[in-house]
């Protein structure tokens, strides 16, 4: 399985269906998009990130300096 | 005495017996149909809560919408659900001058969210919780976009003028893992620089399922050192809010009445990627590198309500939300200042768009009242569209404003562009994000030493005409 936004590989299972076996919860554990396996993800190419880019998004809030 | 809530739970019934709540029995979809019923009632007059009772795959309900229209909103204050929107603000103004009321604390077997405890991070799953489902169909995850989340400042742990109870948005990642997205701005980042200078964990505490003036409060931008509970009594008109001690952090305190109460910490310096979001503006944030929580308790009611709310294209319930409680504090703090100030309606986009009314004491003085608003923490970076009109004027009435604009505005004097200032970085008009430009318009009436060359006397209305009101209502009721 592939992550519909980055093409990662790294997805995990990070839930089901509590009640019934009706559904699971997939995580991209490089850009933490996550669906349900009874949704079909249509990623909008504005919202498709490439491994490369995640690491340069910006960073919220910036992290300070480390008091000395 | 106004009606008091200290619960969701209460105030649903009051809504249920007012009309002002669906049930949707049958079984539904987690996507679309809960995001899909948000958009609807914002989409109706006077729009109702809409519960749904079972949620396909999840053992518990969900409840969106609560505050989704001003016959809500007025309900939410103990008033008719016809108060006026204007009404609703005078009456909030009325009691924000009760703050502080100090909240009731609660001892840990009075408390309702402590009905039952997961003490063991391993046992915790949040989808066993709570029916998260996606809001908006490109957001990057299962968001709570209605919690109210408390914090301390790490300086000053046991001030408790200090403690921040604060809406972020959260996304889920996890089991018993969120990300949450605190901008420079917000309270909370003060509080999370202080702890990543040290290298410390922020104790956090995320609550969902609030009575409506917790939630409430914890959107109204007030000061850093004035606590929300206190103006939570304040808007009980005096009938303070009930809190009880966390389980992990004794300086922190949770609404007693939560239905779901997450107990964590953010991860100090650490940042991983969240969103998109549907935003308030009406589009979507996009993904940024933001801070993650790690939650290793919980306590909840038994059979918890997940309460969450849609975000869309104004105006929907996130609107009605934040519309008073951003017009109400900068009134507040603006009339400290410039008591010839006589409301304020910050109501457009959280407060993005500005009407003031205010009488003027000499040239200029609209213009300074604009700049008083733009110094206020919120105006500073929120507000872009200010305009100022005389007191005559009712700031919510936009006719009027349309009125006073098209009447009073000479535009090479009146209309001034201020560069380079801070701005939402959530308005997408905003670049770089977190920088804009101001527009003030003033549409007051010059006053001396500011000439007014062709002074006019305004119209007045007939004698009698507040009987013929009267009567024109009258006799429409009777057809």
């Amino acid at each position: 399985m592939k992550c519909p936004r980055c093409d990662g590989n790294k997805i995990e299972v990070i839930a089901t269906s509590p009640v019934g076996n009706v559904w699971e919860v997939y995580e991209c554990m490089d850009c933490f998009y996550s669906w349900r396996s009874t949704e079909t993800p249509h990623i909008h190419d504005k919202f498709k990130l490439k491994k490369e880019q995640i690491d340069t998004l910006q960073v919220i809030p910036p992290i300070p300096p480390l008091d000395k | 005495m106004a009606k008091v809530y200290q619960d969701l739970r209460s105030f649903l019934s009051t809504l249920e017996e007012n009309g002002q709540l669906v049930r949707i029995k049958e079984e539904v979809n987690p996507e679309p149909d809960i995001a899909a019923a948000g958009r609807a009632a914002a989409n109706i007059e006077s729009g109702p809560a809409v519960l749904f009772e079972k949620v396909k795959g999840y053992p518990y309900s969900v409840v969106t919408n609560v505050h989704g229209s001003w016959a809500n909103h007025a309900l939410m204050l103990g008033m008719d659900k016809t108060a006026t929107t204007k009404e609703q603000f005078h009456e909030i103004n009325r009691r924000w001058d009760r703050f502080p009321v100090k909240p009731e604390i609660l001892k840990r077997e009075e408390a309702p969210c402590k009905e039952n405890t997961i003490d063991k991070a391993e046992d915790i799953n949040l989808f066993e919780l709570l029916p998260l489902y996606r809001i908006n169909d490109q957001d990057g995850g299962f968001f709570l976009s209605k919690a109210s989340i408390i914090t301390a400042d790490p300086n000053e742990p046991d001030n408790f003028d200090k403690l921040n109870v604060g809406t972020y948005r959260i996304q889920v990642k996890g089991k018993n893992r969120v990300g949450i997205q605190a901008l420079a701005f917000h309270d909370i980042a003060i509080q999370l620089e202080a702890a990543e200078r040290k290298n410390e964990k922020v104790p956090i505490c995320i609550t969902v399922g609030n009575s409506p003036l917790v939630t409430y409060m914890a959107s109204t931008p007030v000061m850093y050192t004035q606590n929300e509970y206190e103006f939570v009594g304040a808007l009980q008109d005096g009938v303070p809010t009930q809190i009880v001690q966390s389980d992990l952090y004794k300086n922190l305190y949770v609404p007693a009445g939560s239905e779901v109460v997450l107990e964590g910490y953010i991860e100090p310096r650490v940042r991983e990627v969240e969103g998109p979001f549907g935003e308030f503006p009406g589009s979507y944030s996009g993904s940024r590198r933001q801070c993650v929580i790690t939650i290793t308790h919980v306590t909840h009611r038994t059979n918890p309500i997940f309460e969450n709310l849609y975000l869309g294209i104004p105006w929907t319930e996130i609107d009605y939300l934040m519309a008073l409680n951003t017009s109400v504090p900068l009134y507040q703090q603006i009339k400290r200042d410039f008591p010839e100030v006589q409301a304020v309606n910050a109501m457009y986009t959280h407060g993005i768009g500005c009407i003031i009314s205010t009488k003027v004491r000499f040239g200029g003085f609209g213009k300074e009242v604009a700049f008083r608003l733009l110094s206020t923490p919120h105006g500073g970076s929120y507000s872009k569209i200010i305009i100022i009109v005389d007191e005559f004027v009712d700031p919510f009435n936009l006719p009027q404003v349309m009125w006073a604009l098209t009447t009073r505005v000479r535009p090479d004097k009146d209309v001034v562009v201020i560069p380079n200032c801070p701005g939402m970085p959530l308005d997408p008009s905003s670049y770089p994000a977190g920088m804009h430009s101001k527009l003030i318009i003033d549409a007051t009436t010059p006053k001396d030493p500011e000439p007014n060359p062709r002074e006019v006397e305004l119209l007045e209305p007939p004698a009698g005409y507040e009987k013929y009101e009267a009567l024109i209502r009258k006799l429409m009721s009777e057809m």
